[in-house]
């Protein structure tokens, strides 16, 4: 169709960020490469198998489209040059049905080709994004310590939504555009060979104008999704730290920072402003000086009556459909390119290793013990830099063990291994008898019950955050595990009970509730091993103790793990576990690690020192630490 | 839509200057069409070579004048968008960082994010694609209307027979892609919350095994996203066909009825290529017109979106005329305060009738079970939050009576909750200021006893944090948030219970040196530890919001209540050992 006019096209592109990309990005994201390529195209494909039958048959209709399309401007040269001229009313109504039926086809055929690439293109991507969901939850844990959670947001979200666009933008028909041009230029010329050449002269140096252009603009659209996603992060970070942000005054400095950010990518946007409108204007006026050509050559044939005007008024609208997939060919062919290069992200994303997966054989072992060894165990975060160093313990079943020792020794760590959300370098760890490599990992993990010191809620309400939506959990063993944790006094303000509302990662409950919550939340799920680290260090000593109190016979028979740094935390344990640099350097009952003198002795001291003034630790000692 | 106008007259002159080129455009546009007629007159009725080649030499030049014209309109206008596009997002930036944290609470993180990314995006469509299609729209239609009525009256009336169908299917999906549009963008903001959600809780995931759950209740969503994407490309692909087959009609009628009087010969077949050629020019504004009008609502309704928070009042803002902090010999002071989430003082308040004085230089410790009231009521001193009642003072002067970057920058305050941002530990702890030294950085990092740790770091203070901090210990982070606040060196120092994650041993060494770098200033320590608060010139006890006990350690111990108790419970296994 012809469109001297403004397009929806350039337009509705720039428009559509519908996408919300929310942190931060901050390595350039991306790699542009080639528009096919045939590796990430097949695996493509692979999603759109399923849908295989609605894509062929929107691909059949293609050449329909074409030929209605591409029929109405010779059916209008022969109304005018045959019966116009000729004078034949009937035949000239013969034509108007025809071209009526063409306008129709046109539109019929154009609308059921995009509803079902659509079809195609929405089903596939939606099990596309499940498939990435699916595959994220398996990741370890290893990869979001080194993943910025938007980064991943933006894989299922923006990054398919850019697929998405290539379906929608009709990327995935360039081949026929090909084809359709190959047509027009097949029909002039059968028309008439002169007057084609005249009429396409221009088509040489536009294809040149329009690749330099491409190119140009390539890099800007590189630069504003770069740009946009720069932003994101940024922002994302701020509003979660805008209360840090306030209270050290640094407003200013963020506005700068951001403004920064923005001006970066509305520049890079008005550079492609500049591009596009250029390119686009470009293309109108060649279409008008090739009609310009068309009438300067065309016309002396006219008069000499070697062509109709309807050849003539056919030449133009042939041009108009030639240059305006050319015009369109550049904006589809970055789309395509962009497409490629989400596709190979999510790709990526998709074969990054689950390194931490089921073994061949997973074993549960029966009947489960709840005896737990660490075998010299081994573990560093990043290379050479080992935070456990041949740690070797056992906890017996039904025993209740401490763990203790200075920030960053390494506690965390230990427990982390013990639920396998990494593997270690060295050694072995052991549940029931069976090297956690060897377990069914989900068993494994539904066997530990672990309150993370990194406490997290969900928004929602208060039930489902005990229960996280696991069904079958009786009201009695939520009420059960309400009480034990001493939750009752959080819901008491809210008259909703365990209806209560929790916002964002729970921010309308103080910290130690936050900590109560999550503590209830494992005894909902009654493991039979349990591994609380530090799960009380914000909950006043008196409600700990009662919590203690109530843990008694929650702990009665189950193999217990608690890290604390508040000696009143571990008062009932079996026995402590001292950790240091990694390392462990003391282990034993209360009593014998009393008497060893060692730095739990010295710990203890610390806290319980009945003298009102501080005992002061000389600095040899607090070197030794 | 007041402050769009604001920002589209601040761009005034490129606007009217876009207009021009463009109508400069139309213009040249439409002649062509009128230029052609002319040359197919000449070959109809059989004229010289020279006069056809006059005319093909003036479409060149107009088509290249419009060419160039058009490249201007559209750089202008679009252009101006993309400036607005920029104010108005950093304007949202500077207004968002004025809002208090009661604001951000309400909030969900991703719902903000689209208003800042997606919406303004949104109110850009409309000001740079909109506003031109605004323009080109009626510019077309009018000047294809009269040169076709000059043409030809009644052949206009009848090729325009399809205009009432085209008005009708308009009206129809406007509305309807509007509504669908929108609900597509909602159910994203849903998706997104959601992948974050369980992104950021992932260890919580993996450790209760809810995997399978959370990929069940992200299929349910996935499912409605696609349902809803469906609906709109139905819509979406319907207009486009709908508005070229009427377009389609209106050249049909032309080649039917024009040529059925060019056949009768009181027509020519040169007026019948002009009005098709006419007819083509139209036909995408017409197509244009009703994606103009769903971009328009859609930019109007983001624009709203965006009027949410902007008509926000900073609730907590600098005064009209703000007092210097004073250095009067009353530090921090708590009157007669009381505190509600809602503002509302009755039953539900959180903090009730609070009257304390901690002098210059002296320290106030608060202890108090969990859910007291601890953190609202420190929260309240650098105005996190305004009293409900009654007043906090510093320095002898209400909070509320100084600027409020002024009275932030004298509290060092360290927060409950260790937030870090992720870059390097020499940016978090340098976070407060832009200048500051290498040794003062040094300082604070002895102080808290990071040295250690940063020793083990391969690259030390280099180190990248991860997001929140998330590849620090507990304890690292805490202890981070805490030398953060020491280099900001205010004189006035909140500590929200910030070593409750931190060992015995290393918490009494970093006592020890906060007693020394604290000397001179005053302090608000919070925690549950009889340690870090027994040193305190003044110790509350809280409960449900209001002050049970207060005293010095002794005092308290001696009396006997709730603070002894707590001695007592933490003294508790030592008493054991000794029963033993
Ligand atoms: N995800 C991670 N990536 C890299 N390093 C890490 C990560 N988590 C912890 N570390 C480092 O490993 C060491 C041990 O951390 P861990 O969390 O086990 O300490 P912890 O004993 O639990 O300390 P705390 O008592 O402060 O909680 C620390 O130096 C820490 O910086
Ligand atoms: N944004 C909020 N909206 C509503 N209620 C809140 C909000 N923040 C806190 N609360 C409630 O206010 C009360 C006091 O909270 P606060 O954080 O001051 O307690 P705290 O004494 O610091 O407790 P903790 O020792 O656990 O830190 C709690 O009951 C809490 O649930
Ligand atoms: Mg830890
Ligand atoms: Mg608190």
């Amino acid at each position: 169709m012809a469109n001297p006019i403004e397009p929806t096209n350039g337009a509705a592109r720039n428009g559509k960020q519908s996408a919300f990309r929310p942190a931060p990005d901050q390595q350039p994201e991306e790699e542009y490469g080639k528009a096919y390529d045939i590796r990430l195209i097949r695996r493509l494909w692979r999603f759109l198998v399923p849908y295989k039958r609605l894509f062929f048959s929107a691909l059949l209709l293609l050449p329909l489209l074409q030929v209605c399309g591409l029929a109405q401007p010779y059916l209008m040269k022969i109304a005018i040059d045959r019966y116009m001229a000729g004078g034949d009313l009937r035949g000239l109504l013969g034509i108007a049905a025809l071209l009526m039926v063409a306008v129709l086809g046109e539109a019929v055929s154009g609308y059921a080709h995009y509803y079902l690439t659509m079809l195609v293109a929405q089903r596939s991507l939606a099990d596309m994004r499940v498939a990435i969901f699916a595959h994220v939850q398996k990741l370890p844990m290893s990869y979001f310590d080194r993943n910025p959670v938007g980064r991943l947001v933006t894989r299922m979200t923006s990054d398919v939504d850019v697929l998405q666009e290539m379906f929608a933008a009709g990327a995935m028909t360039v081949l026929s555009d090909f084809v359709m041009l190959v047509w027009i230029v097949a029909i002039m010329l059968y028309i008439n060979v002169t007057l084609a050449l005249v009429s396409l002269a221009l088509i040489p140096p536009m294809f040149f104008a329009i690749n330099f252009f491409r190119h140009k603009a390539r890099r800007t659209y590189r630069l504003i999704r770069e740009r946009i996603a720069r932003i994101n992060g940024y922002l994302g970070e701020a509003i979660s730290g805008m209360a840090v942000i306030q209270l050290f005054t640094r407003e200013e400095k963020s506005y700068r920072e951001f403004d920064e950010l923005n001006a970066a990518h509305r520049d890079a946007n008005q550079l492609s402003n500049v591009y596009e409108a250029a390119l686009y204007s470009m293309v109108e006026a060649a279409g008008s000086v090739s009609l310009a050509l068309l009438l300067w050559y065309g016309g002396g044939e006219a008069l000499a009556g070697a062509i109709g005007i309807g050849t003539i008024v056919a030449f133009k609208e042939y041009i108009n459909r030639f240059f305006v997939p050319l015009r369109d060919f550049s904006q589809k062919y970055t789309v395509m390119q962009s497409a490629m290069s989400s596709a190979e992200r999510i790709f990526q994303l998709l074969d990054t290793p689950i390194a931490i997966d089921n073994p061949p054989k997973p074993i549960v072992p029966k009947p489960f013990t709840g005896e737990v060894r660490f075998e010299n165990v081994w573990f560093s975060y990043k290379p050479d830099t080992p935070v456990l160093k041949g740690v070797s313990f056992t906890v017996q079943p039904g025993e209740r063990v401490a763990i203790v020792g200075a920030t960053g020794s390494g506690k965390t760590t230990t427990i982390k291994l013990l639920s396998r959300f990494y593997d270690i370098q060295g050694g072995s760890i052991k549940v029931s008898g069976v090297d956690v490599r060897d377990w069914d990992l989900s068993a494994l993990r539904r066997h530990i019950g672990v309150v993370l010191q990194d406490v997290f809620l969900f928004s929602g309400d208060v039930r489902t955050n005990l229960t996280l939506g696991e069904s079958g959990v009786s009201d009695e063993c939520i009420a059960e595990a309400v009480r034990c944790a001493n939750v009752e006094r959080v819901l008491s303000r809210h008259s909703d009970g365990l209806g209560a509302h929790v916002r964002e990662r729970g921010s309308n409950f103080s910290t130690g509730q936050r900590q109560l919550l999550s503590l209830a939340r494992v005894l909902v799920f009654q493991p039979e091993i349990l591994v609380l680290d530090e799960a009380t260090s914000s909950v006043a000593t008196e409600t700990e103790l009662l919590i203690q109190d109530a843990l008694e016979k929650v702990m009665e028979g189950r193999t217990c793990l608690v890290i604390a740094h508040r000696l009143s935390t571990i008062r009932n344990a079996d026995r402590i576990i001292v950790f240091h640099h990694g390392e462990i350097r003391e282990m034993g009952t209360h009593a014998e690690l009393m008497q060893k003198q060692g730095i739990y002795y010295k710990l203890y001291q610390l806290q319980y020192a009945t003298d009102e003034a501080p005992k002061p630790v000389d600095d040899d000692t607090a070197a030794k630490l | 839509m007041g402050r769009l106008w604001t920002y589209v007259l601040r761009y005034w002159r490129r606007y009217v200057l876009g207009a021009l080129c463009l109508l400069g455009t139309v213009s040249l546009v439409m002649w062509i069409p009128w230029l052609m007629r002319g040359a197919v007159k000449v070959i109809e009725q059989g004229g010289s070579l020279w006069d056809v080649r006059y005319y093909a030499a003036l479409i060149a030049v107009a088509g290249v004048a419009q060419g160039v014209i058009r490249t201007f309109s559209r750089a202008f206008i679009f252009n101006a968008g993309r400036d607005i596009e920029y104010d108005i997002r950093n304007d949202l930036f500077a207004h968002l960082e004025k809002l208090p944290v009661g604001f951000y609470h309400a909030q969900r993180t991703g719902d903000l994010m689209s208003r800042v990314i997606n919406d303004i995006s949104a109110v850009r469509s409309l000001l740079g694609p909109g506003i031109l299609n605004f323009v080109n729209a009626p510019a077309y239609y009018l000047y294809g209307i009269v040169l076709m009525f000059s043409i030809d009256v009644r052949l206009t009336l009848v090729a325009l027979l399809p205009c009432p169908l085209l008005m009708y299917a308009v009206r129809r999906f406007r509305g309807r892609i509007l509504k669908s549009s929108l609900s597509v963008q909602r159910q994203m903001a849903e998706l997104s919350s959601h992948i974050q959600e369980n992104l950021s809780g992932m260890h919580v995931v993996k450790a209760y095994t809810q995997e399978a759950n959370q990929i069940r209740d992200f299929v349910e969503l996935n499912r409605d996203f696609q349902d809803k994407n469906m609906e709109l490309a139905r819509l979406r692909g319907l207009l486009g066909p709908v508005m070229q087959a009427l377009a389609g009609m209106m050249i049909l009628l032309v080649v039917g009825y024009g040529g059925w009087r060019v056949i009768r010969g009181d027509l020519l077949i040169a007026d019948i290529v002009a009005f098709i050629a006419y007819l083509h020019v139209l036909a995408w504004p017409t197509a244009a017109f009703g994606w103009m009008l769903s971009l328009i609502e859609r930019g109007r309704a983001a624009m709203e979106r965006l009027e949410e928070i902007f008509k926000i009042e900073p609730a907590i803002a600098s005064p009209a005329v703000a007092q210097a902090v004073g250095n009067g010999k009353q530090g921090i002071e708590f009157r007669n305060v009381s505190f509600a989430h809602d503002g509302k003082v009755n039953g539900e308040a959180i903090i009730k009738d609070i009257d304390v004085v901690v002098p210059r230089g002296r320290t106030l410790g608060i202890v108090g079970r969990t859910g007291a009231g601890k953190s609202t009521l420190a929260q309240l001193i650098p105005r996190l939050y305004d009293v409900s009642s009654g007043e906090v003072r510093i320095g002898g002067r209400d909070v509320r009576s100084l600027s409020l970057g002024e009275l932030r920058k004298v509290i060092g305050y360290v927060p409950q909750d260790p937030f870090l941002f992720s870059t390097s530990l020499a940016r978090n702890l340098a976070f407060s200021r832009d200048e500051v030294s290498d040794e003062e950085i040094e300082a604070a990092v002895q102080t808290t006893r990071l040295d250690r740790d940063v020793a083990i770091f391969p690259e030390g203070l280099q180190t990248i944090v991860g997001e929140r901090g998330i590849t620090l210990s507990g304890g690292q982070k805490q202890r981070a948030t805490l030398a953060r606040a020491l280099v900001a060196d205010a004189p006035f120092l909140v500590l929200d219970d910030c070593l409750s994650s931190v060992d015995a041993e290393t918490e009494d060494v970093i006592l020890r040196g906060l007693r020394s770098a604290i000397d001179e200033k005053t302090c608000v320590i919070i925690s549950h530890r009889i340690s870090a608060v027994k040193e305190a010139d003044e110790i509350l006890v809280l409960d449900e919001g209001r002050v049970i006990e207060r005293g010095t350690h002794q005092d308290l111990v001696a009396r006997g209540g709730l603070y002894a108790d707590l001695y007592r419970q933490q003294q508790l296994t030592e008493e054991l050992e000794h029963i033993d």
